[in-house]
């Protein structure tokens, strides 16, 4: 083959090649997988748009002065959770909603969880109960919330831990530590899933708001009940000490040590020595735990306690009293469930 | 001591005539000399001092070549603005001490868009519209202070642990 021959070649081999690219249609490319950070953004964006109507700025009168923080409406009819700090011991309450301020009034406060509830009488969105249990470590979750005199702001984070105690002192139920910037003025702020469901409320911030507690909205929603149901918060009591047992018995190391006088568990056949195995619906396996089990008792309940005697696996039935840190309204002990609302405590009228 | 006369003069003039000063003498004669003349400077008040400066100054700058009069009556026209302006922004003492306490006070009630170097901002009416009273403030929590911003950071309450 000659030169020239193989020269000619490789012409009409490289044109045809050539030919061949222009004419054959592009292969349909697969789409590129999107940033994930684009991705969280734009679901924070979403639950954003869609929830923030439903958070309100928060505005009263305390002893000490004018504050500020943030609420959110959790029916139509313009109830809404805030923090006991923001709406506890408040007057002159107000929430801005659509541009407009409207006053508001306290249905209920509850210094034990740090939850109130205020009431302001307008048609509102409202943001969806969700469930606390769906939660674990490092869920992605967001808050909406009203920082210092600036608009609604969205702020991003994720579940750290879950608490009893913070510096050695024990909260009255489980809090979820949550890695989310706060700024002053978001207390009462909800605390919410990338399905744009309540999952807590902000009762409290770390460290320069690096992180910040919620309370999880099963417990507000517990007082909720008490308020529907009484008129008022009602935690429960029972009367027991719990320390920590030498071994588990039955998966439990909660040991019974002292059974209070004139409470209700005085006299039930509970004994010290018993290892605690259940309170109610919740399973104890260490003493930590009946801190849980205490916040979701309602006084006037009656509640089965199951304990390990032995080599017997006994149940009691206690009708659980008044929790002495949250002492129930006097006259509130006459009234069976439903009488709760419309009850308006009026302290001038109970029996000294 | 008896005064010299003429004659007595005379001789000493003619054995002066011949006295000399040491070689050395000449020497040092000009920094001697200066050294002198900045003694005797320093020996006069500094005012004086000053005012020599001022007047070499004066006369390097050759200000009567510069006194013009179109120099002169630009000088004169804007001295008379100085003066007219504050004149004119001086506040009426006696209208302001007769206010009643009010937050802003009023010399005279102009219309809004009325503006003039007469009035200035500081003394005229802003009219109800813009002015709160403190008792007015006082009856609504928008107040001028900011509000306490509430976030806390620790949980209101605890608990006596291990209790149920």
């Amino acid at each position: 083959m000659t030169l020239r021959s193989l020269f000619a070649s490789a012409l009409v081999l490289s044109l045809a090649v050539a030919r061949a690219d222009e004419t054959t249609p592009p292969a349909p490319t697969a789409q590129a997988p999107e940033p994930s950070t684009t991705s969280i953004s734009r679901e924070v964006k979403d639950v954003f748009e869609k929830s923030g109507k439903a958070v309100v700025k928060i505005r009263g009168t305390d002893e000490h002065g004018d504050l500020s923080g943030t609420g959110f409406f959790i029916d139509p009819a313009g109830t809404l959770y805030t923090a006991f700090s923001v709406g506890g011991d408040t007057e002159n309450l107000t929430v801005e909603f659509e541009g407009k301020v409207y006053p508001a009034r306290v249905m209920m406060a509850d210094l034990r969880s740090g939850i109130a509830i205020l009431k302001a009488d307008i048609a509102t969105p409202a943001l969806p109960i969700g469930k606390s249990e769906t939660m674990e470590v490092a869920t992605p979750v967001m808050t909406i919330g009203y920082p210092f005199d600036l608009p609604s702001t969205p702020s991003f984070g994720m579940v750290a831990g879950f608490d009893r105690k913070f510096l050695g002192r024990y909260f009255c139920t489980t809090h979820v530590r949550v890695n989310l910037p706060t700024q002053r003025g978001e207390a009462g702020a909800p605390l919410l899933n990338f399905k744009g469901e309540v999952i807590g409320i902000l009762v409290a911030q770390i460290e320069n708001g690096s992180a910040c507690y919620a309370l999880p909205i099963d417990a507000a929603e517990k007082i909720r009940d008490d308020f529907i149901r009484f008129g008022e918060a009602r935690h429960g009591w029972i009367g027991i000490n719990v320390a920590q047992a030498e071994k588990p018995i039955e998966g439990s190391t909660a040991e019974m040590t002292e059974i209070m006088k004139d409470t209700p568990a005085y006299g039930s056949g509970i004994k010290p020595g018993d290892i605690l195995l259940q309170v109610g619906k919740t399973k104890v396996r260490q003493p930590e735990d009946v801190i849980d089990a205490s916040f979701f008792i309602t006084a006037g309940d009656t509640v089965p306690i199951m304990v390990m005697r032995g080599n017997d696996k006994l149940t009691f039935e206690v009708k659980a009293d008044c929790h002495p840190l949250s002492p129930c309204a006097p006259r509130a002990a006459t009234l069976t469930p439903g009488q709760g609302i419309p009850l308006q405590i009026d302290a001038t009228r109970r029996t000294p | 001591m008896d005064p010299l006369n003429e004659e007595q003069i005379g001789k000493l003039l003619r054995l002066k005539k011949f006295e000399q000063p040491p070689s050395a003498y000449f020497d040092n004669f000009l920094h001697e000399f200066h050294r002198r003349q900045r003694d005797e400077l320093l020996k006069q008040p500094v005012w004086r001092i000053a005012l020599q400066r001022a007047q070499d100054f004066m006369f390097r700058l050759n200000l009567p070549g510069l006194a013009s009069y179109p120099a002169l009556a630009t000088a004169l026209v804007i001295c008379a603005a100085v003066i007219s302006l504050k004149v004119y922004q001086a506040p009426e003492t006696t209208n302001v001490a007769a206010q009643n306490r009010a937050p802003v006070v009023a010399t005279t009630t102009l219309p809004d868009s009325h503006w003039s170097l007469s009035n200035p901002l500081t003394t005229r009416d802003l009219g109800p519209s813009l002015v709160r009273t403190v008792k007015d403030s006082s009856k609504t929590h928008r107040a001028a202070t900011p509000p306490r911003y509430v976030l806390d950071s620790t949980p209101v309450s605890y608990e006596p642990a291990f209790r149920f």
